[in-house]
């Protein structure tokens, strides 16, 4: 009898701690004691060798230069780091710096998991940063106030990377900066290229949707309209532009490697390494892997970004974000303005092969030479505006619900386009809907 | 004789039984405190918490007041097409893993009993999968799978996009499936192969009892209790399954490959509706409970 | 006629043994290779350069064999200090484990009451609701009990979910001795407790073994509870350390990741090595042939 009644006391223990939660108390750094350093952790999420020894040094550099604000370099992982937020938030433990990218921060904001930085950014590192840049990190409170709720300090543009020989083999005109390829000039020289067993091109769309965003902008697509506060998602003739367009490529004109379509982005690199294809859009960083793996006498170049109506691409930029419950905002805030200022940023931005949102840092002349295609990568920054997408409520509902089977259907031509129209817009706003109750 | 003399007259039957059912009783508790104490500390409470949050619209959000709303989210679940979908998913996919890797693990364990030069050597091989870490099997799966690059088509001479192609992925990946879970069921059978009593295969021995009636008569009935117990948590965990599944597609192509329990991870972590993702993964508990319950059933029923 | 047939084949099997023997080879082979060929190419890939491991044409052997890959995965992280804190945590997780769930498995296969049917309930229940969905109200009792970020509260974390299986396991294991077995000694003479130390636990040495080695491994490997339980760098457990190769969209560095993976997979090996043997019980040895 005892012991059932014990063990009955044990177990309404147990659920008073797991019911009686609410997040109170944060741990993030305990509250410093006069004359002892306050302590700060710092959620990275580098993972280059060299990326990892630019942050790692960094640190070492603030720690030994402010003795009294010590930072805790601590390094996460992309793949699980909602997974972590998501439950050190909910204990009220997470670190009080923390790495992360532009689209998970609108979640995290609706959530009043994050501190608005609005009123304590430094007016330098406001400055040297674009309002573009800033606009992809302004989020709705959840309650209808506008925050800024990170510092973007590295963003990604889309470009192609090129065999040089068979492009110039090919014979057609090489796009510059200035002078960029249209999308029916790149269609054609994807034509042209496409022989003997060799394709023109390789779209790898296993998470299609990020990337056919990100492109539609080129004709102004945006996929989501808002009226009267209320967001639904639109596809006519501008998104279907570039949907058509990669369609085309792969069935139409039989330019496009039908083997790359299922894969991830860096899937295809050993097939671009032996030239069963010539060109390959990616993300600016996947030169990273390029210059370290092609083979010997292996040459290859990076196309700026295409145009269409114009040559917009959607950015997505990785952030710095305070924590909440962190109980150091300031002097967080101090480290994060030395960590992202021009000089760093050009640092950081050079170890993951990214752009700086930094303006000064993007006139560092180690990220503007002409090796590697870092003065084609960083101009294309420039053509950045904040993608649509990043401020819907529910996109990510419906990007994994929704636009990941419908674009993957369609891109393996088992639908036509106007039923993908038709489910990414009916599924879609179905989806939404639940996010604007 | 004169011993019964000099005893106690002997208490009522009754009074005896009792007596032994209070000792038995203690003896049970004594036995099974020690393994009460974690389960009821760290395990009951967090289990009842989250079957309590299925009925409620909670958000793992801080900006968001829970309240109790019944039935809600079962009403809903039952009306959204995308989790039937899955669940259909799920359902072939637990079963042909289980089914397949109890089928291989069996012959598996088979040979390893036998009295075979390197067996040691082959068991410790055996355990590969199991003992590699999981963040690298899911990229080594996906190197074998490759279309341009991959194992399997330069096996084969094939030239098939293994992964993204819409009616061979699931079988794609259940072939992991069995991969992974293959050696921990062989090393239970192993176990239990050892425990077989050796007096019962004498006692047949002495029949001529030929290899393939041995194994029907005494091996498989001997290994019965194992058995269910291993196939009924494989196929537990296997529904559960979808970190490697989610790493090789990603639950594609087109949802091909969606398991369920992908679907409660992305409620209540990416999109933050706890209460529902509680409501999903009660509702396939208790059907998995009862597909276990009845098989559990039926095989304690056989035994008696 | 039947009857003759199988004698002639015992009869048989004296003489042709070791042809007998030669498709069990065979077998045991393909399910070896099947099983074990991720080890060569966790060698294969740990030992190649960047350049040729993004060949189309991959080979088993590295041509130009290194071993910076080892280099840079031992300079960027302590991989020593996470093994280290790995192996305490699974050595502590599975001898718990095992310790505790004996004596309860015991009693849920031998004594039958109401209690040990909740228990066996139980530990289905606690197996079939998706863990992912109590790891956060799990968290929030680690915080209240001060055992975030301690190794003591991750070897708690990983005894409770072992516990389910090591209690469903060794119940099984001790189903299948015949209770006859353990009468049959306490009728000899022999106490309860010397029946059991004497006549059910060698039966059931296999089965405790196998049983700790689950709980070590799922130990070793386990990810998510300490993703989010360990959060100073001087506690991370190996796990965690290896995710750090893994970058996003399923991009890796290979080959670190694989010079790491090689290090986390042998301890497992070695330990499974050592304690194989005992999956041969004392008393059955040599018994099950055929």
């Amino acid at each position: 009898m005892r012991m059932k009644s014990a063990l009955a006391a044990a177990a309404v223990v147990a659920l008073a701690a797991a019911c009686g939660s609410g997040g109170s108390g944060g741990s993030g750094g305990e509250a410093a004691k006069p004359g002892e350093p306050v302590k700060l952790n710092f959620l990275s999420l580098a993972w280059q060798k060299e990326s990892l020894a630019a942050n790692k040094q960094l640190v070492e550099e603030w720690n030994k230069a402010n003795p009294g604000i010590q930072v805790t370099y601590v390094q996460g992982s992309w793949d699980n780091v909602n997974d972590q937020l998501v439950t050190q938030f909910a204990g009220g433990t997470a670190p009080d710096v923390i790495h992360n990218d532009s689209p998970a921060l609108s979640g995290f904001a609706a959530d009043g998991y994050l501190l608005d930085l609005s009123d304590k950014l430094p007016a330098e590192l406001k400055s040297d940063i674009p309002q573009q840049s800033w606009d992809t990190v302004t989020f709705d409170d959840g309650k209808g106030k506008q925050g800024v709720y990170g510092v973007p300090f590295l963003q990604e543009s889309q470009v192609i990377i090129a065999n040089k020989k068979l492009l110039d083999a090919a014979g057609v005109r090489l796009p510059t900066t200035e002078q960029p390829w249209t999308w029916d000039e790149f269609s054609a020289a994807a034509k042209k290229m496409t022989k003997d067993g060799t394709f023109g091109v390789a779209w790898p769309m296993k998470s299609p949707v990020n990337k056919t965003l990100n492109l539609a902008l080129n004709f102004g697509g945006t996929f989501f309209q808002t009226a009267e506060g209320k967001t639904t998602v639109k596809v006519g003739p501008e998104e279907k532009q570039v949907l058509q367009r990669i369609h085309d490529q792969l069935y139409k004109d039989k330019s496009a490697d039908p083997a790359a379509l299922g894969q991830g982005t860096a899937d295809p690199l050993p097939a671009f390494y032996k030239g069963k294809f010539a060109m390959l859009p990616a993300g600016v960083y996947l030169r990273q892997q390029v210059a370290e793996q092609a083979p010997d006498g292996f040459e290859w170049v990076t196309l700026p970004p295409l145009k269409g109506t114009t040559t917009q691409q959607g950015a997505v930029s990785q952030t710095l974000s305070i924590a909440q419950d962190s109980k150091h905002p300031d002097e967080a805030m101090k480290f994060i303005s030395f960590f992202l200022n021009g000089p760093n940023q050009a640092k950081l931005a050079k170890g993951d092969w990214l752009l700086p949102t930094s303006v000064k840092a993007a006139a560092d002349p180690s990220i503007t030479t002409k090796e590697n295609g870092w003065d084609v990568a960083t101009a294309s920054a420039k053509a950045l505006v904040v993608a649509p997408f990043l401020k819907v409520n529910g996109f990510d509902e419906w990007k994994s619900k929704v636009a990941t089977p419908v674009l993957q259907e369609y891109y393996a031509n088992k639908i036509t386009i106007d039923e993908a129209a038709k489910r990414l817009v009916e599924d879609g706003n179905q989806v939404l809907e639940r996010y604007q109750r | 004789m004169t011993a019964t003399v000099t005893k106690p007259p002997a208490p009522p039957a009754r009074h005896v039984r009792r007596a032994r059912r209070s000792r038995r009783s203690r003896e049970m508790w004594l036995l099974m405190l020690p393994a009460l104490v974690p389960v009821v500390l760290f395990s009951v409470g967090p289990l009842l918490y989250g079957i309590g949050l299925a009925f409620t619209d909670a958000r793992n959000t801080r900006a968001h007041e829970t309240t109790f709303v019944g039935l809600d989210n079962f009403v809903q679940l039952m009306g959204d097409d995308d989790f039937w979908s899955s669940f259909r998913i799920g359902v072939v996919w637990s079963v042909s893993v289980t089914v397949l890797q109890f089928l291989a693990a069996l012959g598996l364990a088979l040979l390893l009993n036998q009295n075979l030069r390197f067996r040691g050597v082959a068991r410790v091989l055996a355990v590969v999968p199991w003992a590699m870490p999981p963040v690298v099997i899911g990229l080594m799966w996906k190197l074998v799978y490759h279309p341009d690059a991959g194992i399997l088509n330069s096996l084969l001479g094939t030239d098939i996009n293994w992964l993204a192609d819409f009616s061979l992925a699931l079988p794609a990946i259940i072939v992991v499936g069995v991969w992974t879970g293959m050696p921990q069921t062989a090393v239970v059978l192993l176990a239990g192969l050892q425990g077989i009593p050796r007096e019962l295969y004498e006692a047949v021995e002495v029949d001529g009892a030929g290899r393939w009636r041995r194994f029907w008569n005494i091996t498989l009935p001997q290994l019965k209790p194992v058995i269910v117990a291993i196939t009924s948590l494989d196929f537990v965990w296997n529904f559960n399954q979808f970190g490697l599944v989610y790493v090789l597609t990603q639950g594609g192509p087109g949802g091909r490959t969606r398991l369920p329990m992908l679907f409660a991870y992305e409620e209540a972590f990416r999109y933050r509706y706890a209460g529902y993702a509680s409501m999903l993964g009660l509702a396939m508990a208790i059907v998995v409970l009862a597909v276990l319950g009845l098989y559990l059933w039926r095989q304690m029923r056989e035994a008696r | 006629m039947k009857g003759r047939e199988m004698r002639a084949g015992a009869m048989n099997r004296g003489r042709t043994g070791g042809l007998r023997r030669a498709p069990q080879y065979l077998a045991l082979a393909a399910y070896v290779v099947f099983l074990a060929f991720p080890l060569v190419w966790l060698l294969s890939t740990a030992l190649k350069t960047p350049q040729e491991m993004a060949q189309a044409d991959p080979t088993w052997i590295p041509r130009e064999p290194t071993l910076a890959n080892f280099a840079d995965a031992f300079d960027e992280q302590d991989l020593v200090g996470a093994a280290t804190r790995s192996l305490v945590v699974a050595l502590f997780a599975s001898v718990i484990t095992v310790v505790i769930a004996l004596p309860a498995a015991y009693a849920m296969a031998r004594y039958r009451s109401l209690v040990n049917r909740i228990a066996i309930g139980w530990v289905l229940v606690s197996q079939v609701f998706p863990f992912i969905l109590i790891i956060i109200p799990l968290f929030l009792i680690l915080r209240d009990m001060e055992l975030v970020n301690t190794l003591p509260g991750l070897v708690i974390v990983h005894v409770t979910f072992t516990l389910p299986f090591a209690l469903w396991m060794l119940q099984g294991y001790v189903r299948a001795v015949p209770p006859e077995l353990e009468e049959a000694a306490a009728v000899d003479g022999a106490g309860r407790l010397r029946s059991i130390t004497g006549v059910v636990a060698p039966l059931l040495a296999p089965g405790v073994v196998a049983t700790l080695l689950f709980a070590f491994i799922s130990s070793w490997n386990e990810f998510l509870f300490a993703l989010v339980v360990l959060q100073d760098p001087d506690v991370m457990t190996l796990p965690l350390t290896l995710a750090r190769f893994v970058g996003p969209e399923g991009v890796a560095r290979l080959g670190p990741l694989a010079a790491a993976s090689l290090m986390a997979t042998i301890p497992s090996l070695i330990f499974f090595a050592i304690i194989q043997r005992r999956l041969k019980s004392g008393l059955m040895a040599g018994a099950v042939k055929g």
